[in-house]
Parts: C-alpha cells; sequence; structure tokens
C-alpha cells in the first residue's frame, strides 16, 4: 500500500502542519465580520456638575441679597 | 491490477520534485480576504460558512474553550475543501495519507489532553472511572479506560484515511467495470452507471466526514474543558 511508504512521510507531514496551523489560519483570520449598521446615539448625556447634585437654596437667583 | 489501482494514492513527484507541498497548499490559496462590507460573491460565500460552522461548533463550549475556534474551523475548511477537490478526477487527495492524517490528529488530540490535565486535573483524571462502578472491577476498567484515550487520535487519523480511500477506490473499480460493460451490454452499463451517480452523490458527503472528524475532536475536547 503506497501509503505506508515512509520516505514521504517527513514532507507531507510538514507541508500539512504548516498549512493547516499557519496558511489557513491565517487566512481565515483575515476574514472580518463587522456589526450590522445601526444608529448612532444622538442625544448627548448632560453630565452634572458636581454643585449641581446638591441643591442649596442660596444658589438659587431669587434668594440672594439684593445688589 | 494491484499496482494500477493503488497508482493514485502515491506520493506525487514530478521528476524528483515534491509536487505534493504545492497539492497540499493549494486550497490554503482559494481562501480570499476583503475589507468590504459588501463583497464579491465567492467571499460572501466563504463568510457565510465561516459562520455557520463557527456557530454550529462553538455554541456547546465554555468561554475558555471558544478559544479553539479558529483552530477548528481552519481545521473544518481544510479537510473538507481538501476532500472536495479530491473528488475531482485525476486529482491526488492528500488526505488519503495516513501520514498527514497522523500529523493532524496526535497534535490536537494532545492538545486537548494536556489542557485538560492542566486546567481540571481533578476531573480529568476521574473521566477514567465512570460512577457506581463495582469495587472489584477498578482496576480492570482504568486500563480499559486508559486504552481508550490513547486510541483516540489513532482512531481519528484511521477513520479519515480508510473512508477517503476506500470511497476513491470503488469509484475507480466500478468506473473501471461500467467502461468495460459499455462494449458488452450498454443496459447492465447504464444501471452501474446510475449507481455510480449515487455512489458519488453519497461521497459528496466526504463532506459529511469532515464534520465526524471535527465532532470527534471537539467531543473529546468537550469533555476536558468544561465547567467553567
Amino acid at each position: 500500500m503506497p501509503q505506508l511508504d515512509t520516505s514521504t512521510w517527513f514532507t507531507t507531514v510538514l507541508t500539512s502542519t504548516i498549512t493547516l496551523f499557519i496558511l489557513i489560519q491565517l487566512k481565515i483570520s483575515l476574514q472580518n465580520f463587522p456589526n450590522k449598521p445601526s444608529n448612532k446615539y444622538l442625544k448627548t448625556l448632560k453630565l452634572s456638575n458636581p454643585w449641581e447634585l446638591k441643591w442649596t437654596k442660596i444658589f438659587s437667583p431669587l434668594s440672594l441679597p439684593l445688589q | 491490477m494491484n499496482e494500477n489501482l493503488f497508482a493514485s494514492f502515491i506520493t506525487p513527484t514530478m521528476m524528483g520534485l515534491p509536487v505534493v507541498i504545492i497539492i497540499i497548499m493549494l486550497p490554503s490559496m482559494m481562501l480570499t480576504s476583503s475589507n468590504r462590507l459588501l463583497s464579491n460573491r465567492f467571499h460572501t460565500f466563504q463568510q457565510w460558512v465561516v459562520k455557520m460552522i463557527t456557530k454550529q461548533m462553538m455554541s456547546i463550549h465554555s468561554p475558555k474553550g471558544q478559544t479553539w475556534c479558529l483552530m477548528l474551523v481552519s481545521l473544518i475548511i481544510f479537510i473538507g475543501s481538501t476532500n472536495l477537490l479530491g473528488l475531482l478526477p485525476h486529482t491526488f487527495t492528500p488526505t488519503t495519507q495516513l501520514s498527514m492524517n497522523l500529523g493532524m490528529a496526535i497534535p490536537l488530540w494532545a492538545g486537548t489532553v494536556f489542557l485538560g490535565f492542566r486546567h481540571k486535573m481533578k476531573s480529568t483524571l476521574a473521566h477514567f472511572l465512570p460512577q457506581g462502578t463495582p469495587i472489584p472491577l477498578i482496576p480492570m476498567l482504568i486500563i480499559i479506560e486508559t486504552i481508550s484515550l490513547f486510541i483516540q487520535p489513532m482512531a481519528l487519523a484511521v477513520r479519515l484515511t480508510a473512508n477517503i480511500t476506500a470511497g476513491h477506490l470503488l469509484m475507480h473499480l466500478i468506473g473501471g467495470a461500467t467502461l468495460v460493460l459499455t462494449s458488452i451490454s450498454p443496459p447492465t452499463a447504464m444501471i452501474t452507471f446510475i449507481s455510480i451517480l449515487v455512489l458519488l452523490t453519497i461521497l459528496e458527503f466526504a463532506v459529511a466526514l469532515i464534520q465526524a472528524y471535527v465532532f470527534t475532536l471537539l467531543v473529546s475536547l468537550y469533555l476536558q474543558i468544561d465547567n467553567t
């Protein structure tokens, strides 16, 4: 049976290892699968300043002393 | 007749140059890559195949096992494309060579075993003894389980080799018989030819064989790395 002729085994194993582990993986890893295009979130989130988190009466403009 | 029959399984060399290197590397040259959202049909088809394979194969694994995704997908594409290209007449199929199948099976199987031992030593060793065995049977069962573990790579390689070789041999034999029959009695040749068609269609499910290959590999991987 010609498959049992071990003189060619080294070439075959080496080539198949290189192909399988390097070549094909490189080729498949180059395929990219982008996400489906989706709407951009247009409303920007309003970040509150630290002094706005605590409401203090003195900052209300009507309560400030008249100048 | 023996020599003639097995002639297609000799590793091809052209005037002393090992052409088998180019033949093994040929399927990898057919894989395309593109950065576009919408590419041509060939590339879209490949993308679809890779996506389908990934979804089918990787859903049963834990995240740690899913790191093997690229390896398994490239394995199934390699064996599938090699087998399909070997169905064309007068081509050489590298997967008929026991050397190549052993070279694929042993490193991958060893990788799964070592990974199982590194991460989950106790549960890997526990696989050697199924639950609920009566005490006197324990030594024998451990020996049997060890043997069945070590026979896994051999079975993987020999299964693939034997299936593809047997299919190719059958096609040669039946094709030769049909050719001789056409000069003797055409109706019998017709019937045989139809049976060749059926055989070829069934053999196109050589692709199903790579399914079997990767699934078996997958099963052994799945058994080792789980519960993460």
